[in-house]
Parts: C-alpha cells; sequence; structure tokens
C-alpha cells in the first residue's frame, strides 16, 4: 500500500486534473442513466423495497452503480482536496489533506461496494 | 509576515463580490461541490439501509422522503445541473475553447478570457440549475 501512496503523492497536479476531468465525464453519463431509471416508473414507486432490490439484483445495473460509486468517490475528494490546498499550504498540511482524501475515498467505496454486494446476493 | 497579512483564508474564498461574474461562478462551483459530495456521502449511508430489510428500508423512506426531503432534494436537483454545466465550461475552457486569442496587454487591460461567451455559459448554467429544479419540484410534489 506505501508505493500507491508515494506513488499518489508523486503524481503531477495535470494528471490528477484529467481524472478529475474524467470521472466528472463519466459520472454525468452513468448518474444521468441512474436518473432515468428512476423515472420509468412513478417516483415514491421506484423507490419500494423490492424495486430497489430488483435494481440490485440486476448486473448491469449493479455495475453500474459501482462504477458511479467509484467515478463520484474520487471526483469528490479530489475536488475537496483542490478547495482545501487553495486555502492553506505547507508540507504537513498538503500531506495530511491527500492522504485523508484518499483513506476518505477507500472508506466510501468500501461502505458502499458492500451494499451493493450485500443487496445483489441477497446477504 | 508579508504572505501572513495577505491570506485572507475562508473569509476571502467566500467573498463572490469581486472579480464579477466568473468570481460567482467560482464560489457556485465550489459551494455546490461541497453540498453535492455531503448529499453523496449521506446517500451512500441512506441506501445502505436496504441491507437491513423491508422494515429498515420502509423506516429510511419514512425520514427522506417528507417536504423537507423533497426540498432538501430539490436544492441537490439545482447544485447537480450547475455543477454540470459550469463544470463543462469550466473544461472547455481550460482546453482552450472559448477563451478568446492570446494579445498584447493593452490598458485596461481586460483578459480575453473573461469573456462574453463564458458570462452567457455561466447565466444558461445558472438558468438551466432553476429550470431543472422546477422540473424537480414538479415531479417530487406532484404525485
Amino acid at each position: 500500500m506505501a508505493w500507491q501512496f508515494c506513488l499518489v503523492s508523486k503524481m503531477q497536479e495535470s494528471v490528477i486534473m484529467k481524472i478529475h476531468y474524467g470521472t466528472a465525464l463519466g459520472a454525468v453519463v452513468l448518474v444521468a442513466i441512474h436518473i432515468l431509471f428512476r423515472m420509468t416508473q412513478n417516483f415514491s414507486e421506484s423507490l419500494q423495497y423490492e424495486s430497489v432490490i430488483a435494481n440490485y439484483h440486476f448486473l448491469p445495473y449493479a455495475i453500474m452503480l459501482e462504477l458511479i460509486l467509484i467515478l463520484l468517490s474520487v471526483h469528490g475528494f479530489n475536488g475537496l482536496r483542490v478547495i482545501l490546498l487553495e486555502l492553506k499550504q505547507g508540507v504537513g498540511y498538503e500531506k495530511a489533506v491527500n492522504y485523508g482524501c484518499i483513506a476518505a475515498i477507500a472508506v466510501l467505496v468500501a461502505y458502499g461496494s458492500r451494499t451493493i454486494l450485500m443487496a445483489g446476493f441477497g446477504m | 509576515m508579508e504572505r501572513q497579512s495577505n491570506r485572507e483564508g475562508i473569509k476571502g474564498w467566500l467573498n463572490p463580490g469581486r472579480y464579477g461574474l466568473e468570481r460567482v461562478a467560482y464560489w457556485l462551483m465550489r459551494l455546490t461541490g461541497l453540498g453535492l459530495l455531503v448529499y453523496f456521502i449521506a446517500h451512500v449511508f441512506e441506501t445502505s439501509s436496504i441491507v437491513n430489510g423491508k422494515e429498515a428500508w420502509q423506516k429510511m423512506l419514512e425520514l427522506t422522503q417528507t417536504t423537507e426531503g423533497h426540498i432538501i432534494l430539490t436544492i441537490v436537483i439545482g447544485m447537480c445541473v450547475f455543477h454540470t454545466a459550469n463544470g463543462i465550461r469550466v473544461m472547455l475552457g481550460h482546453g482552450g475553447v472559448g477563451v478568446g486569442k492570446p494579445g498584447r496587454p493593452d490598458y485596461p487591460y481586460k483578459p480575453a478570457s473573461l469573456n462574453s461567451r463564458h458570462k452567457l455559459c455561466i447565466l444558461a448554467s445558472i438558468g438551466l440549475a432553476a429550470l431543472a429544479m422546477m422540473y424537480g419540484l414538479a415531479v417530487l410534489f406532484g404525485e
């Protein structure tokens, strides 16, 4: 894991911004599909337990949810990182922000993936 | 010392009054981004209740499918549309689209990149967000 952290901390900001824009474009397309799924039926009907569980059991949709989770986590926490680095600078502070955001992405993706897996496999 | 005294921190970041509409867009972009991140985390947490069975899911729905919940969702729709539309403008701008040709800086030093095309895009983003919020209100409260 340590080498991965070193890799991220040494990554050029221009590369990180390309990832930021790439995740944004990917998320826009997938979130639009995610919202359109809610519009295929009445909004409150689409939120009923059976309907939502059926969504998780549909493998392509579950994969799409996982992709949205990863894309939005990376985009969101990288955006937060950019804002925090704009506000204050310093070696220790920047390291804390970078590693803090990587940790937050990992935690959120793990927690969201747990839901997708458990609901998808009926655990 | 000079650096410290010039640093405005969050107060400076929150001041949308300077530098015109672009500054407002910069401020809104960050504000909507933070709002959407908070909503996303809450949404991941909210949907995780489905693994605890039908009762837990219904309880969560009772909490979120309220008038206040629908108002929050409408604000989220507006933030999402503005963030997306303005984000595409920013991306195009970073790629050199619509920023004009570089020229000699002459008085009154108006930067070519801060032009009417980008201002129009910012206003269109705000307009689109307002329209999407109205549509959201109609869907959420029209049932």
